[in-house]
C-alpha cells in the first residue's frame, strides 16, 4: 500500500522524524515494515505492508498517528480540515433521507449533499498527491471520494442525487435475484446474504464494496450526495468473496471501518469538492445509526505487562504515555490501567493487545534475552516417525537420493494402472479430492507415492541419466478413516525406484550392470532389517497394472499384514512414461512395520565345526524356493543349521525345460563334531524325500 | 681314492650352482641331479658298503658334510627363486591405481531432510520433544482454533486447498504446522516444549519462489513465566546455531491470529553481513521467522490457563532456510526429483 511522505507531512513532522529513512525506521519498530521507498520529485513514496488487523493505518492520518507514536513527535494542528464546511441553504435533513433496515450490519451511515455542482477537475494537489499513491483522477467528486479514502482510510461514495429515485436511500438486504451493474459495467446477481444500498425503487449500490452504474456522477451531475458509513466485516467480506470483488473499500470495510471517522470524512470530501467544482453544501449531515457500537474498556496489570515482556524496567508511566500516543485514552488504578479503546482501534480488545501497543512503542529490540531453563530431554512423540528416519537412512546408504513430490494427481490417469494396490491396501475406492485444485487435471491426492515418484525416475531418464536411484517418504491419502480424525486418512509410505544402471563399475559385465527384481527385492529386505528379520518376510506374486505379469511380488509382515509391493514396470507403463531401460520400483506401508526395533541380542559363536554338504537337483520350472525351504523345514532335518540357494541353471536351449538346481546345507551340532558320513546320510534321505514329494530328480 | 669323490661331487656341484639366478627348470634339474633319488648325493652314500670298513668312518663324515652344504645351498637357491617368482608375478599383476575403485554406490538425503535434522538436533539439546501431525486437518485445528475466525481477512494470507466444505469440521490441506500446537496441547496440556517439522500446503501457483507444497517448523513452549524474553533469547540461540555465529537477530510487531504479542524476526543478512546487498534488498536483514506469544483465546480454547501458564510459538519455513543455507535460485528443484541436483548435497559427491 503505497503512502506519500509529503502527505503523511500534513500529520506528523517527518523531518523531525528524520525523512523517509527515519520514518520507515519507526514503521519498523511499529510493525508496518516499508518495502520500498521510491523518489517522486519532491516526495518520496512508501510501500507499506499493512497486516489486516490494522485498517485505521490504511490511510495517511492512520499511519502518521504510528509515525507519532514511534516517535514521540506531538501530532500537527489540522486546522479546519474535517471541520464542517461553510454550508447554505437547506439542510441536508430536509432533502433526503435514509432508512437502515438491517441495524446490525449497518452501524452508521452518514451522507452530506453538495448541490449545483460544475464539472471540475479535483484541485491539482489533490490529483497530485492521487497520482503518487497510484490513483487515477476522474472528475472533483470522484477524486474527493478517493482521496478522503487514502486520507482518513474511511471510503465515501458519491451518487448522482438527481437519478435516485424518491430522493431517499434505504440501506437493506438484496432481494434473491436482484440485479445491479456496478460502476465496473458487470451485471450482478444478488441474494439476501448481501447488502445494498437503494432508493425508493431498486438498488443503486452494492454496500461497500462498489457503487451502482446508473447513479454514479458524471460530468452532467448537478448535485452530488455522499455517503459514509460503518458496515458489517463479514458480511461484507462474504459478498466480496462470492462476487469475485476487491476493492479499496471492501479491503478495508472486510477489517474494520471506524464509526467516528465518519463525520470528518465527509466534511472534508465535501470541502474538496468546493473548492474545485463550486456549488453548496447543504447544511449538517445526515447521520442515521444501526446498533449502538460499544465502546469497550479493557484492564492492563503492570504484572502482566512485566509477565508477557519479561522485562522488568517498563512502568505504568510509560503505558499511560504510550498507550495515550496511540489515541487510547487510560485511567490509573494503583498497579492497573483502565484503558479505553478508540473505535478506529477494534483489532485491540483484551489486555495482552494492550500489552502489544506498549511494546511496541517501547521496542521490540530492547527487551531482554535468555533462554527458558531446561526442563525435561526431548523425545520423539510420534514413534512412526523413528521409523522414517531410519527407512531413510538406510535407503540413502543403499544408494538411493531421496525426492520429494507433490500428492496431486489425476485419478484415473496416473493411479488407474495400481489399482489392486490401492484396494490391497484398503484405500478407499473414492479418493479425497481437492474442491479448489491448482490444476484442474490433478483434482485428488495420491493414494500411492509411486506415480510421483516414477515422473521423476522418467524425468531423470530424459536428461541423460544411465540410471537413476530415488525414493520418498511420505504421506498416501485416501485411508478409509474418519473425517473427524483426519489423521486416519493418511497412511505414511516410503516408495523407492531403480531404473538402468545399478553397479556402472567397468569391472562388472555390461550385461551385469542393470538393476534388477533381487536388487528392489533386497533393497526391501535391507530397508525393513531393523524391524522384520528377511526370512520372516513372505514374498507371493501379484498381479498389479503396472508392473509386468510374473515379476511382481506382495510381501507381508509376519501375522500376514500387508507390507508392500515390489516389481517390475510392465512394457506398457515405461512406453506411457517413456522409459527405455528396465524400472523396478516398490512402495511400503509403514504402519505395517513394527514401531520397535528388534532389540540387538547376544548368540553363543559356535563351538563345533560344521560340516557343508552341496545337493544338486533337477527341478519343475515352477516349483518355487519358497516351497523347498518350507518342505525342509517341515520335514525338520537333525541338525540342520542352514539351508541357502547356491546356485541356478537353466538351459537357454530348453526355456521351459527343468532347472538345476544346486542348495547348500549346512549341518552343526552343538554338542559334538558331526561325521561327515552321518551327514551324507542325512542328505541322502533328504534327496529322496525331495524327489518323491516334490517332483525333483536328484 | 673314496674322498676324491665325495671332493669331485661338492667340486662339481659349486660349479654347476655358480649362476645364482637359475630359471625354475633350471633349479628343478640342479636339484634332481645332487639331491633326486638317483641323485649323486644319495649315490655317495651307496658306495659305502664298497668300502673298507676303516674307510667308511672318515668317508661317511666328507659324504655328511658334502649333503649338508649341498642342501643348504639348494634350499637359499629355492627361496630366492620364490622370491624371484613371486616379484615376478606381483609386477605383472600390478593394476592401474588411478582407475575408479568399487565403492558402493552413494545415494542422498534431501536438502530439506539435511536442514530439518540440523534444526531437530539443535532443538532436541534445549530440550524439546518432536510432534507430528496430519496433513490432511479440519478448519477447526487449523483456523479457528488458532484464533482464526471464519470468514476473517487473516484467512487471505493462506489461500487454502479444500477437500471437503461440507464436513462437521471442513478438510483442508493444513496451510501451516500449528494445528499440531492445538493438538499437542490439547493431548499433554503445560507444560509442553515441541517443536514441528512438516509438510504444509497452499494454493499458490508454483515459481522460483512459491510452491504449493513447502516444509514448515513449528516451535511451542508453554509453561510458567515464559515471556517475550525467552522467546527472544529462543530464536536468537537457535539462528546463530543454524546459521553460525555472529548472526544478529532483529524483532519487530507484526500480526498472526494466534499470537499476542506478534513478532517478525529478521537476522542479519548472510550474503552480505548486514552491509546491504541486492539479496536483502539493501536493508542487511533477511526476514526469516513469524513469532509470538502464544494467544491467550488458543490457550483457553486448549482448556490452559492463561493467567497461570503463558507460552511463545515461532514457524518458520524449511526450504527457504535450504535456499539460504545451500545458495540455490529457484524452489521448484526441491521438488523435481532431479538426481543431479540432489547429488550437490550428498556427501559423497
Amino acid at each position: 500500500m503505497k503512502f506519500s511522505l509529503e502527505w503523511l507531512g500534513d500529520f506528523v513532522d517527518v523531518a523531525a522524524a528524520g525523512g523517509a529513512a527515519g520514518v520507515r525506521q519507526l514503521l519498523d519498530q511499529a510493525g508496518i515494515p516499508i518495502e520500498s521507498v521510491a523518489r517522486s520529485g519532491e516526495d518520496s513514496i512508501l510501500d507499506a505492508e499493512i497486516t489486516p488487523n490494522r485498517p485505521d493505518a490504511m490511510g495517511h492520518r492512520g499511519l502518521a498517528r504510528e509515525i507519532g507514536a514511534m516517535s514521540g513527535t506531538p501530532a500537527r494542528d489540522l486546522g479546519d480540515r474535517y471541520a464542517e464546511p461553510p454550508s447554505q441553504g437547506d439542510a441536508t435533513e430536509e432533502l433526503t433521507s435514509i432508512i437502515i433496515q438491517v441495524p446490525r450490519q449497518c452501524r452508521r451511515f452518514g451522507a452530506r449533499l453538495v448541490r449545483d455542482v460544475r464539472d471540475a477537475q479535483a484541485p491539482e494537489r489533490v490529483r497530485a498527491r492521487l497520482a503518487a499513491v497510484g490513483g487515477k483522477s476522474i472528475s472533483a467528486a470522484v477524486d474527493a471520494t478517493n482521496y478522503v479514502l487514502w486520507d482518513t482510510s474511511q471510503p465515501l461514495h458519491a451518487f448522482d442525487f438527481d437519478r435516485l429515485a424518491g430522493g431517499l436511500l434505504i440501506v437493506r438486504r438484496a432481494r434473491r435475484g436482484e440485479r445491479l451493474v456496478t460502476l465496473d459495467g458487470v451485471e450482478r446477481v444478488l441474494d439476501p446474504s448481501d447488502l445494498v444500498v437503494a432508493d425508493a425503487e431498486r438498488a443503486v449500490s452494492l454496500a461497500g464494496i462498489m457503487g451502482g452504474l446508473d447513479t454514479a456522477v458524471t460530468s452532467s451531475t448537478r448535485n452530488v450526495l455522499l455517503e459514509a458509513a460503518w458496515w458489517d466485516p463479514v458480511t461484507i467480506r462474504r459478498t466480496a468473496r462470492r462476487l469475485g470483488m476487491h476493492t479499496d473499500a471492501s479491503h478495508r470495510f472486510e477489517r474494520g471501518a471506524d464509526p467516528d471517522a465518519i463525520p470528518a470524512a465527509l466534511n472534508l470530501a465535501a470541502r474538496l469538492i468546493l473548492e474545485s467544482a463550486g456549488g453548496v453544501v447543504a447544511p449538517g449531515f445526515l447521520d442515521a445509526h444501526g446498533a449502538a457500537m460499544r465502546v469497550r474498556r479493557t484492564t492492563l496489570r503492570l504484572s502482566r505487562l512485566r509477565l508477557l515482556s519479561g522485562d522488568s524496567r517498563i512502568g505504568l508511566d510509560f503505558a499511560e504515555e504510550a498507550l495515550r500516543r496511540l489515541g487510547f485514552a487510560s485511567e490509573r488504578k494503583g498497579k492497573r490501567l483502565s484503558v479505553q479503546i478508540p473505535l478506529f482501534r477494534a483489532d485491540a480488545r483484551r489486555e495482552d493487545d494492550l500489552v502489544e501497543e506498549v511494546l511496541r512503542v517501547w521496542g521490540y529490540d530492547r527487551l531482554p534475552s535468555r533462554l527458558p531453563p531446561a526442563t525435561v530431554p526431548g523425545s520423539l512423540r510420534e514413534p512412526l516417525r523413528a521409523v522414517e528416519e531410519k527407512l531413510t537412512d538406510r535407503a540413502a546408504a543403499a544408494g538411493f537420493f531421496e525426492t520429494v513430490s507433490y500428492p496431486f494427481v489425476d485419478r484415473a490417469a496416473d493411479e488407474g494402472v495400481w489399482d489392486e494396490w490401492l484396494r490391497a491396501t484398503g484405500t478407499a475406492p473414492e479418493p479425497l479430492g481437492i474442491e479448489n485444485p491448482l490444476d484442474a487435471t490433478r483434482r485428488h491426492l495420491r493414494a500411492t507415492l509411486l506415480p510421483g515418484l516414477l515422473d521423476s525416475v522418467s524425468r531423470n531418464l530424459r536428461h541423460g541419466a544411465d540410471g537413476v536411484s530415488l525414493f520418498e517418504v511420505g504421506r498416501a491419502f485416501g485411508a478409509p478413516g474418519e473425517p473427524d480424525r483426519p489423521e486416519s486418512l493418511e497412511s505414511r509410505r516410503i516408495a523407492f525406484a531403480t531404473a538402468g544402471e545399478m553397479r556402472g563399475h567397468w569391472s562388472t559385465p555390461e550385461r551385469l550392470r542393470a538393476a534388477d527384481f533381487f536388487d528392489a527385492k533386497g533393497l526391501v529386505e535391507r530397508l525393513v532389517e531393523p524391524w522384520i528379520a528377511p526370512e520372516d518376510l513372505a514374498w507371493r506374486p501379484l498381479r498389479v497394472g503396472a508392473f509386468a505379469p510374473g515379476a511382481a511380488s506382495a510381501v507381508d509382515a509376519p501375522g500376514g499384514r500387508l507390507l508392500g509391493i515390489v516389481g517390475l514396470l510392465s512394457e506398457e507403463e515405461r512406453r506411457r512414461r517413456d522409459m527405455a531401460v528396465p524400472v523396478y520400483a516398490g512402495e511400503l506401508v509403514l504402519e505395517a512395520l513394527p514401531s520397535e526395533p528388534r532389540p540387538y541380542r547376544y548368540r553363543e559363536a559356535p563351538v563345533h565345526p560344521a560340516v557343508v554338504a552341496d545337493l544338486t537337483f533337477a527341478q519343475p520350472r515352477d516349483l518355487t524356493w519358497a516351497a523347498v525351504t518350507d518342505f525342509v523345514r517341515r520335514r525338520g532335518v537333525e541338525n540342520l543349521e542352514s539351508l541357502r540357494f547356491h546356485d541356478r541353471y537353466e538351459d537357454p536351449r530348453d526355456p521351459s525345460g527343468p532347472v538345476k538346481a544346486t542348495v547348500r546345507l549346512v549341518f552343526r551340532s552343538p554338542e559334538r563334531t558331526l561325521e561327515q558320513q552321518e551327514v551324507n546320510e542325512a542328505v541322502r534321505r533328504l534327496a529322496k524325500e525331495m524327489e518323491a514329494e516334490l517332483g525333483v530328480r536328484v | 681314492m673314496a674322498q676324491d669323490t665325495v671332493q669331485k661331487v661338492l667340486r662339481l656341484f659349486r660349479e654347476e650352482a655358480k649362476d645364482s639366478a637359475l630359471s625354475r627348470a633350471e633349479f628343478e634339474r640342479l636339484k634332481g641331479r645332487f639331491l633326486g633319488r638317483d641323485g649323486l648325493v644319495p649315490g655317495l652314500f651307496g658306495r659305502v658298503r664298497e668300502l673298507a670298513p676303516a674307510e667308511r668312518g672318515e668317508f661317511g663324515r666328507q659324504a655328511n658334510a658334502a649333503k649338508t652344504e649341498i642342501e643348504a645351498h639348494i634350499g637359499r637357491l629355492g627361496e630366492e627363486l620364490a622370491r624371484r617368482e613371486a616379484s615376478e608375478r606381483e609386477r605383472t599383476s600390478a593394476v592401474d591405481v588411478t582407475l575408479p575403485g568399487r565403492s558402493p554406490r552413494g545415494g542422498g538425503l534431501h536438502p530439506i531432510t539435511i536442514v530439518r535434522r540440523r534444526i531437530e538436533e539443535i532443538f532436541l539439546r534445549m530440550g524439546y520433544s518432536i510432534a507430528d501431525g496430519p496433513e490432511v486437518e479440519s478448519d477447526f485445528h487449523n483456523f479457528e482454533a488458532l484464533n482464526f475466525p471464519p470468514d476473517h481477512p487473516a484467512r487471505d494470507s493462506q489461500d487454502t486447498l479444500l477437500l471437503d466444505r461440507a464436513a462437521k469440521s471442513p478438510l483442508l490441506l493444513r496451510t501451516h504446522t500449528s494445528p499440531v500446537q492445538i493438538r499437542e496441547m490439547r493431548r499433554h496440556g503445560a507444560p509442553l516444549r515441541i517443536i514441528v517439522p512438516g509438510r504444509v500446503y497452499r494454493k499458490d501457483e508454483v515459481d522460483a519462489t512459491h510452491s504449493p507444497v513447502f516444509h514448515q517448523v513449528e516451535g511451542l513452549v508453554v509453561d510458567r513465566g515464559i515471556s517475550m524474553a525467552d522467546l527472544k533469547g529462543t530464536v536468537s540461540t537457535f539462528l546463530e546455531e543454524l546459521f553460525g555465529k555472529g548472526i544478529r537477530t532483529r524483532f519487530i510487531p507484526t500480526f498472526f491470529p494466534f499470537v499476542e504479542p506478534g513478532v517478525d524476526v529478521a537476522m542479519t543478512c548472510i550474503f552480505c553481513g548486514g552491509s546491504g546487498c541486492p539479496k536483502c534488498k539493501g536493508s542487511g536483514w533477511i526476514e526469516i521467522m513469524g513469532a509470538g506469544m502464544v494467544h491467550p483465546r488458543v490457550l483457553q480454547g486448549v482448556a490452559i490457563d492463561p493467567e497461570e501458564y503463558t507460552g511463545f510459538a515461532f514457524g518458520l519455513g524449511m526450504d527457504r532456510v535450504a535456499m539460504l543455507k545451500y545458495g540455490f535460485p529457484d524452489l521448484r528443484l526441491l521438488f523435481e526429483g532431479d538426481e543431479r541436483f540432489l547429488r550437490g548435497f550428498s556427501e559423497q559427491a
